[in-house]
């Protein structure tokens, strides 16, 4: 039985701070993205270079990252990392839980994608008077994001929702947790959820068509 | 034929009264349990115990409640923010959570009169060199996210303009991120403060001082519309201070002198 008396005028007063919330909400994200991408990279180059230390660092890292939770990689990150001294701000831990995450995951996916790329790709730069990284960077790279573009915009979508964790390492500027301080203030709990949805929802589905019509230029050949 | 449809006619409309006039204190009594939303993490409020056992104030005084009541006490673990969502969702028929009664939320919910009444305390970082309330001034300090000593402390540091201020889910990440030194201060509860210096779970962390917020009142809560509930509630717990009930378990829990419940001028 659900009883509640709905009074959306009361929570809608709140939409600008909300909004304010979801502003915050896509910086982390993005930013935890694009270091996220270049950190995947790199943890893809590292299980590449035939180095079994180096290697072992990359699949160290996976492996915590896709087989633990979230939350757990968000916390740690916070209250784990202080225990030895080390003293991040809500934003910082937060930002390092995610992109911890997402670096974990995109590598997995970009693993994938190289499985996909024969390797004659790269004997023919090589053949061309490439190095290596050359051909990486040149041949494999370009084909190897292009393979994992829908991956990465499942990604993005994710990090934006995985900032609603920040509130347990007293984060309160972003959407989820602006909406949590509004929530005890109020008590007006399913309005200020929903509007929160919503607007997690407006988020996510500008993402993925944004991420649909960059697909749509960058792919076009 | 004429008699039976009647009858027929005279039972449905019994029934029909009978269900429209059952409130949700009738509800409670009929089930034969009182389910009480209490938090947990929150002492000596509530708690749990060695063997993972509810105990505390919040806990004995649900039990006194169905006792009162005759029924069953049930505690249903509730954090602070799913308070309401417990409520509304039907999962639980009375808050005793320790819940400050702002006007802000009675728009939503129903209060009792106060039941139980807390002051403020600040609880510092032995390395801080914090030494008083005025001391907090331009430092990192915390507390229980949506709670009143939040709310008050938050508005204190935006009046000062200097220092941060984090709001965590827990009171037990409160005190975790005060002892590592992410935290230099707290405000809360001075019980809850007391309870948590003393219990050594948290080293390298003294009560200090008192916070200058008013006293912070706290109260039962059921659904804004349950008025047989509510007025049975406002009833309980002045029967609580008259019996000496109220007295005996704060001694139990808490020690030390008596809060008043009133506030001296008004009613209610």
């Amino acid at each position: 039985m659900f009883d509640y008396t709905f009074q959306w005028k009361q929570a809608l007063a709140k939409l600008p701070q909300m909004l304010d919330g979801a502003v915050v909400t896509m910086e982390v994200a993005v930013l935890s993205m694009v270091i996220g991408i270049l950190l995947a990279v790199i943890l893809t180059l590292l299980r590449l270079s035939g180095s079994r230390p180096l290697a072992a660092i990359a699949t160290t890292w996976v492996e915590i990252a896709r087989n633990t939770p979230a939350l757990f990689q968000i916390y740690m990150a916070h209250f784990g990392v202080a225990s030895f001294g080390i003293h991040f701000s809500p934003f910082v831990s937060l930002l390092i839980g995610i992109t911890f995450n997402n670096a974990g995951y995109l590598a997995e996916n970009f693993r994938g994608a190289l499985k996909a790329i024969p390797d004659t790709q790269t004997r023919a730069g090589r053949s061309l008077g490439m190095s290596q990284l050359q051909a990486f960077r040149f041949i494999i790279l370009p084909q190897m994001l292009r393979i994992s573009f829908l991956p990465m915009t499942n990604q993005m979508v994710w990090a934006i929702l995985m900032t609603s964790l920040g509130v347990t390492v007293g984060m309160n500027t972003d959407l989820y947790g602006v909406t949590q301080d509004l929530n005890a203030l109020t008590f007006r709990t399913f309005e200020l959820f929903a509007i929160a949805a919503v607007i997690f929802y407006a988020i996510t589905k500008v993402i993925t068509l944004g991420a649909r019509l960059l697909a749509a230029r960058l792919f076009r050949y | 034929m004429k008699t039976l449809t009647l009858t027929a006619a005279m039972l449905t409309a019994t029934a029909l009264a009978g269900t429209a006039q059952a409130d949700k204190l009738d509800d409670i009594i009929s089930s034969g349990t009182l389910r009480c939303a209490v938090v947990l993490d929150f002492p000596p409020m509530g708690m749990r115990d060695d063997s993972n056992t509810p105990i505390g104030f919040d806990v004995d005084y649900c039990n006194d409640l169905a006792a009162a009541l005759g029924v069953e006490a049930e505690i249903v673990e509730t954090p602070f923010p799913e308070r309401i969502p417990a409520l509304m969702s039907g999962r639980v028929d009375v808050g005793v959570a320790s819940t400050s009664d702002t006007l802000e939320r009675a728009k939503t919910v129903g209060f009792s009169v106060p039941y139980f009444a807390f002051e403020m305390a600040v609880t510092a970082n032995d390395s801080t060199g914090i030494a008083s309330f005025e001391d907090m001034k331009g430092h990192t300090v915390g507390a229980v996210a949506g709670t009143y000593e939040a709310i008050a402390l938050q508005a204190q540091v935006e009046a000062w303009g200097e220092g941060d201020f984090r709001p965590y889910q827990t009171q037990a990440d409160v005190f975790l991120a005060l002892s590592q030194g992410q935290l230099d201060a707290t405000v809360s509860t001075s019980t809850v403060a007391q309870a948590n210096v003393q219990s050594g779970n948290f080293g390298g962390i003294s009560v200090v001082g008192k916070a200058p917020f008013d006293t912070d009142y706290v109260a039962l809560f059921a659904k804004r519309d349950d008025y047989g509930l509510l007025n049975y509630l406002d009833l309980f717990v002045n029967q609580q201070v008259r019996t000496g009930r109220y007295a005996e378990l704060y001694e139990k829990w808490v020690g030390g002198e008596l809060p008043d419940l009133t506030v001296g001028g008004v009613y209610r």
